[in-house]
Parts: structure tokens; sequence; C-alpha cells
């Protein structure tokens, strides 16, 4: 609980322009110890519409979706396209090391906000754009949506069943990826800044982040291999598969230093299986369909914990396939306290992920995400010393 | 001003690594300057991923050059009293630790936290076991594969009407790792640098996984329910959705989020069953009958070729995208627009082409990429001109397998 130990980064200060494509940087730069200032337009984030909702409720402050990827940053409303608006924005930048963008390449410098409109004002400034493709090229002006970074960046075609569609991973994943390489070039650009005293503009695409996934360009260049969908059947192992228990699914992956040890567990077993052959692993995924089979009929004698426990007693890595809500109660998980307890204005107090990482054994404890225009006096009126005349200007304008 | 990307250099890293995360959160930092020093040995402690493959030769499995571009390496037998006080004395000339064994293997060598600290006061420590340090589960054996299962990312990743979970051949986990990981470490870096105190961070790649579900357990915790799978249904965008196109196993996806995209949809299809259509006026009715219109979607797309779909859509305002292979990968011209690929023409493996990166920094030249160095072949120079040892003593630690 100690903030002084679990702050990585204090007193580094980050404006958060994006919509829920790179929410999750400036929630992990929060979680890093950052100030992080949600910048919002006047009506609110788009992903305040984003579902699910906290019972059923559809107004701004209701989206779980919105509570969670803006944890623990603060929050105004600003429309920087208004004059006032701009204005208030490059005064914030003159006091910020980190920017966050979403907006379609090109849009920001069209209205007189681009790179070196910032840099004029903090010559040192960290941009960090995400986008679809990138800030140029021939797809750059392309519109992106989730499943458009995944089936561009190549992951979806290997996801799913061959006989089925290709199947999109739940939320938003490829922009929780490129949020997080995102987070990674803001890291690295602030550590040359401490060296070199020079900001940079880091430019992160969602394809770029999701194409270096599972080996999928690297086989075919390499190999020439095209990876195709294979269900839940992994590539270079076997059994390495999901496997049906008495009350459910087991994941497993045996390679070749627990084959052995997965026979010796396994009573019973076609006697065929202990010829040392198997031990290739090679060998066990050319002949998947029979090894599966055959661990089919041991894993069908089991519950999917007990299962997992016995496996996990003698070092073989076996897990349950976990419902969200089984993940949340395990007790593994609840020991670590990587769920605690938020205190939400609008929503009430509710359970709510942290950060995934504990600082000298102590993990930064989570906090709520910022009512619409929460912080807007403090960071206005307080911080940047506008009075109240010029703020009943600024929101008549529609900047604010 | 022009500079290059090599921004962590005069950054020393030692990585004590096996698998796909940690190495290639070590391949991560090397490609932007770090200096990073794999710690193996032929004494119980190679990296898995050099079995991977049919080569007999460890330095030359495809998946181990994959995740160690850029990685040297230093072959020493932690086992070995001698092996063990080498690591310490490095550590008292390096940076930073990385490392993603399970729980208390290295505190069992004498290579322990406390003992790393006490030679370098400043050390940054960052740990990647797939359960974390602490905790009842934490000597638990997993890989990505499995994490992805307990985390609920594989009930999740489903269509909704498939009998059975499925989820994803791959191993998910291990990207987030890898990317989370260098973050922290450079978070860390930059701690210690500005505090002069070093510190150690344990982050689980189960809790990296479980940072992308967030919202999910907010759903459940507050509405009290199980979420159900989503297969490639958006509940804010319709037609929304993966849909064959002509062509083996070729598909597109489409989102349509709004009338605006919706009447640009229309005129590119320029189905009569759709524009003057009342159920699909806004988007509630175009929600309510998505099956229809992914049914009429379908019609449209599998008489044309995923790029055609594409471009067409995308030329009038529609998000659209193709499915991509990795063989579509090596020859998307934005790909290539950004010099993605770093190309070797000469490898153990043959020549090949491989991703960099998901940022690039403006402005900045990329340093090319390099190869792993061969199993060892740091030795000299690392225990030489880092630590001070002549030929001599090195060449006698050689015959005594304390480098091997």
């Amino acid at each position: 609980m100690n903030e002084t130990t679990t702050a990585l980064l204090p007193g580094f200060r980050v404006l958060d322009l994006t919509s829920s494509m790179g929410a999750l940087c400036g929630k992990l730069l929060g979680d890093l110890g950052m100030d992080v200032i949600k910048v919002e337009p006047p009506g609110g984030d788009a992903a305040r519409s984003e579902p699910p909702f906290a019972k059923g409720r559809t107004d701004p402050e209701g989206s779980l979706r919105f509570a969670y990827l803006n944890a623990g940053k603060r929050g105004i409303t600003l429309d920087p396209t208004k004059a006032g608006g701009r204005k208030v924005l490059l005064d914030l930048i003159a006091r910020s090391d980190i920017v966050l963008e979403t907006f379609a390449p090109g849009y920001l410098a069209a209205h007189g906000l681009g790179y070196e409109a910032f840099l004029a004002r903090r010559p040192d400034l960290i941009l960090v754009s995400l986008s679809g493709f990138g800030q140029d090229g021939p797809y750059a002006h392309f519109k992106t949506t989730d499943i458009i970074g995944n089936a561009m960046g190549g992951l979806l075609y290997i996801s799913g069943d061959p006989t089925m569609t290709p199947c999109n991973p739940p939320e938003t994943q490829s922009y929780y990826y490129a949020s997080l390489f995102a987070a990674y070039g803001a890291l690295l650009a602030l550590w040359q800044r401490e060296s070199r005293g020079i900001g940079a503009w880091i430019d992160a695409s969602i394809q770029a982040s999701m194409a270096l996934h599972e080996h999928v360009a690297f086989n075919y260049s390499a190999e020439g291999r095209v990876m195709k969908r294979a269900g839940s059947q992994h590539q270079h192992n076997a059994p390495a598969n999901l496997f049906q228990c008495k009350n459910g699914w087991i994941s497993l992956f045996v390679t070749q230093n627990h084959w052995p040890i997965l026979l010796k567990v396994w009573e019973g077993h076609d006697p065929e299986l202990d010829d040392p052959k198997w031990i290739n692993s090679n060998l066990r995924r050319q002949h998947a369909d029979y090894i599966n089979a055959q661990v089919t009929s041991f894993t069908l004698r089991f519950l999917k914990e007990e299962l997992a426990e016995l496996l996990q007693e003698h070092g073989i890595p076996g897990l349950p396939v976990n419902s969200p809500s089984d993940f949340m109660n395990d007790p593994h998980i609840q020991a670590r306290g990587f769920f605690a307890a938020v205190d939400h204005p609008a929503l009430g107090s509710f359970s709510q992920a942290g950060s995934p990482f504990m600082v000298d054994g102590e993990r930064p404890s989570p906090s709520p995400a910022p009512l619409l225009g929460q912080h807007n006096e403090e960071v206005f009126c307080a911080e940047l010393g506008i009075g109240s005349n010029k703020l009943a200007a600024l929101a008549a304008e529609g900047a604010i | 001003m022009s500079s290059t990307n090599q921004i962590l250099s005069g950054v020393r890293i030692l990585t004590f690594t096996t698998g796909y995360a940690g190495p290639y959160a070590g391949r991560l930092l090397a490609g932007y300057g770090a200096e990073v020093i794999k710690v193996e040995s032929r004494k119980g402690g190679l990296d898995t991923f050099r079995h991977y493959g049919q080569h007999k030769d460890i330095d030359a499995a495809p998946r181990f050059i994959e995740c160690n571009l850029g990685v040297r390496s230093l072959s020493v037998n932690l086992k070995h009293p001698t092996g063990a006080r080498l690591v310490r004395e490095l550590a008292g000339k390096a940076d930073a630790i990385l490392q993603n064994f399970r729980p208390r293997v290295l505190d069992k060598l004498g290579l322990g936290d406390d003992e790393l600290r006490k030679i370098n006061p400043k050390l940054v420590i960052v740990k990647l076991p797939g359960f974390g340090s602490e905790g009842p589960k934490s000597g638990y054996g997993t890989w990505g594969f499995n994490l992805t299962a307990f985390s609920g990312m594989t009930y999740l990743w489903n269509h909704p009407e498939q009998d059975r979970p499925i989820g994803s051949q791959g191993v998910y986990p291990d990207h987030l790792g890898f990317v989370l990981g260098p973050t922290l470490m450079v978070a860390s870096l930059l701690r210690s640098r500005l505090t002069g105190q070093g510190v150690t961070i344990d982050l689980a790649q189960i809790e990296g996984t479980a940072y992308t579900l967030g919202a999910t357990y907010l759903d459940a915790a507050v509405n009290g329910y199980d979420p159900l799978p989503q297969g490639n249904r958006d509940p804010r965008a319709a037609p929304h959705g993966c849909f064959r196109c002509r062509g083996e196993d070729r598909w597109c996806v489409i989102s349509v989020r709004d009338d605006e995209e919706w009447r640009a949809f229309c005129r590119v299809v320029g189905s009569s069953e759709l524009a003057g259509n009342a159920r699909f006026a806004d988007l509630e009715g175009r929600l309510k009958h998505a099956g229809e219109l992914e049914s009429i979607t379908q019609q449209w797309t599998e008489t044309r070729s995923a790029e055609e779909v594409m471009s067409s859509l995308q030329a009038a305002g529609v998000p659209a995208g193709v499915v991509q292979t990795g063989a579509d990968l090596l020859k998307d011209p934005q790909l290539r627009h950004r010099n993605y690929f770093a190309a070797f023409a000469d490898s153990l493996i043959g020549p090949f082409e491989i991703p960099r990166s998901g940022i690039l920094f403006r402005g900045m030249a990329e340093k090319p990429l390099r190869l792993p160095n061969r199993f060892g072949a740091d030795n000299e120079q690392i225990l030489g001109e880092i630590l001070g040892y002549d030929q001599a003593t090195i060449e006698q630690w050689h015959r005594e397998e304390v480098l091997t």
C-alpha cells in the first residue's frame, strides 16, 4: 500500500488523448506511477458507450470497459479543435512529458496540433501515435477496428477450428497489444530523453504489432510454411491441446522432458506408448490424432482441477480451462491480490483487476476511472491557473 | 537531429531465460541497443528452444534464432561454485537481470535477489514467471498455452454456437510477456537511475494475460454472471465479422459501425436488399437482424477476392481487411513501407526475413538486427574484457567444465 515504493515513476505526466484503441497504454503508464490525464471530448470518450455496462446502465458512467481501461487516470474534458481548447491543450502539453493519441493519421496536424506545434511548446516532448497501420504508407488512411488489426496482422487466420470461420479473440486484443508496444516505445523514449535531452515521435502500428505473433511471418519466410487454423492443437507438440475431463476441459502442454513423467502418472496406459521413440516431440506431433485419443481416455477419468493438481505435483504443465469467474475465484490469484476492491464514485464498490506486476513484493493498488470532467477544476484552475471568467468562456465555446 | 534507435546503448543486462517470452523480451531489449548477455549451460541449463526443429546443431533451431536475435552468449555452469561466482561478479558490472526460471531456482544457486543486490545495490531484477514468484501455485509449470486456458481467455475465444471450447493453437500470453517485460525493465532502469536504488519486479505472465481481460472480469464482478464467448460479433457494429471470399480459405473482415459507414457499405455492395430496407435503417435494426445481414454480406464477398473486398470498402470509408496468411504478410505493401522485416541473407537456417517491432521512432535510423551469437561465443570477451580474467584462466575454466 506504500505508494512511494510501488509507484515506479512518479513525477512524470502523460496526456492521454486516446480512444479505447490506445487506452491500455495510458493505463499501464499510470500503473507505473505516472500522472495520467485522460483528455475526453466534452461529450465524453466514445468508450463510455462501449459495453459491457454495469447492470444495464448506459449513461456515461456505466461502461465497465471505460472503467477498466481508464482506471487510475485523472479526467478532463477538452475539445482541441476549438480555438480556446487548442490553447489549453498546448498549455497542458508544455507541462507534460508524454502525449498519447489515436486520431486518424494527419488529423491533429490538420488542426494545427501536429508534432511540430507540440515541440514549439515542449521541445523534449514524447509523442506516441497509435494507429491501425502507421502514420504513413499505402494503408495509413485505412479505417481500423480490432478485428481488422487481428486480420491484417495474421493472428485471425490461424485462430479457430479449420472447419469453421476464423475466430476473433475476446475484448479488443489487437488494440491492447499495440497499446503495450506503444508503452514500451514511451519508456524507451523517456530513457533516451534522460540521456540525451531529446524527445521522440513514436509511430505504433496495430498491424505491425500483431504481425510478429505466433511465428506466422517467420515460419513462411524461413520454412515456406503457411500456418493454418488447427483448433487447439499446438504446432510443435503433442499432447498440447485441450482434453476433456469429467467436468470440463484441461489444457496440457507436454514436451519431451515431461512425456516419460506423464506415462508414470498415467496408470493403465497403452504399453505401445512406452516405446522410447515417442519421447521425440516431433514424432508425437506427427501422430497427434493417435496421441490425443489416447490421452483423452486418461483425462476423462478426472475432474479438471483434480487432474491439474495431480499433474503439477509431478511438474507437468496442465491447467484447467477456466471461465472468467473460475479465474477470479482461484485461490492462487486471490492470494496474490491481483483483484482488489475499488470504490467507484458512480458505480459503487467492486473488485477490479490490478497491475500485472509487483514492485519489491508489493502490488500497486488499483483506483477507479475518472467521472466525466471530474478533474476539470483541479487541472484547469488549480494547475493551469485559469480564472472563473475564462473557464466560463471556454464552456460557452464548447471547448470544455 | 539524426540518430539511431540504439537507445539502450550502454545498458548491460544478464538474462536467464528459456522458451519464448523471456528470450524474446531479451531480443526486444537488444534490438534497441542494450548489451544482452544470455547465460546458459550444457550442464542442464540450455534454452529449450535450442531443441525445437530437426537440427542437431543447438545454434540452428529456427525458434531459438527467432527469439534471441542480437543476444550475446555466455556458457557457464551455475551449479559449479566458480560458475556461480562469475555470475555474481558479472552482476556487479551489469545494470539488470532478466529471468523467467521457476521461482527460487536462482536462489538455490546462490544467485538470489539479496545476494546480487549486496554486490550491486542499483541492480534491477525483472522476473517473468508463469504464475509469479509467490502464492500457492507459484511452483506450477506453465506454458503460454496453459495460461491462456487458466485466465478464461480460451473459454471466451470461441464462436457462440460451438459445443466445445477451442481457443487458440498459440501462446498469446508469451507475446504479452515479452512486451510487458521490456517495458517494466526500462521503467525500472529509469527508476534505479533516478533514485540510485535497485528494484525487483515480479511480472506474472498469468497476470499479464489477465490484464487484457479486465473489462470482462468487471462484467462478471459487477453483474454477477460469467460472460459468454462473442465470436466475431460486436455489440456495436453490424455487419461485423469474417466473411468467405473467392479462392481457397480466403476471408475478409468487415466492421460497419455507424450510419455513415452503413450507407457507404450499401453503395459499394449495391444490393437493393440493403439500402432501402427499413429493418436495417439504424444500428439497432442491423444488430437485431445481424444474421440475415451476414448472409447477404457473404453472398457479396464470396464471388470476390478478399483484396477486392478490402480495397473497395476501404476506398468508400468502411473498415475492412484481408485475413492475411504468413505469405500475405511477407508481401504486404504497408509492412514493406515500414521496413518491417529484417532480412538475413545468410544464416545457419538459410536466408530469412523476420518482423522487427510494432513501433517505429520517426526520423531515427534503425540499426540492423544481428543473429544470435553462437553458444558460448562471447565467453572470452565477457570474462576477459568485463571481468579482467586472462586467457589461461579462461581456458582452464573451459577444461574444468566451469564454462560449458
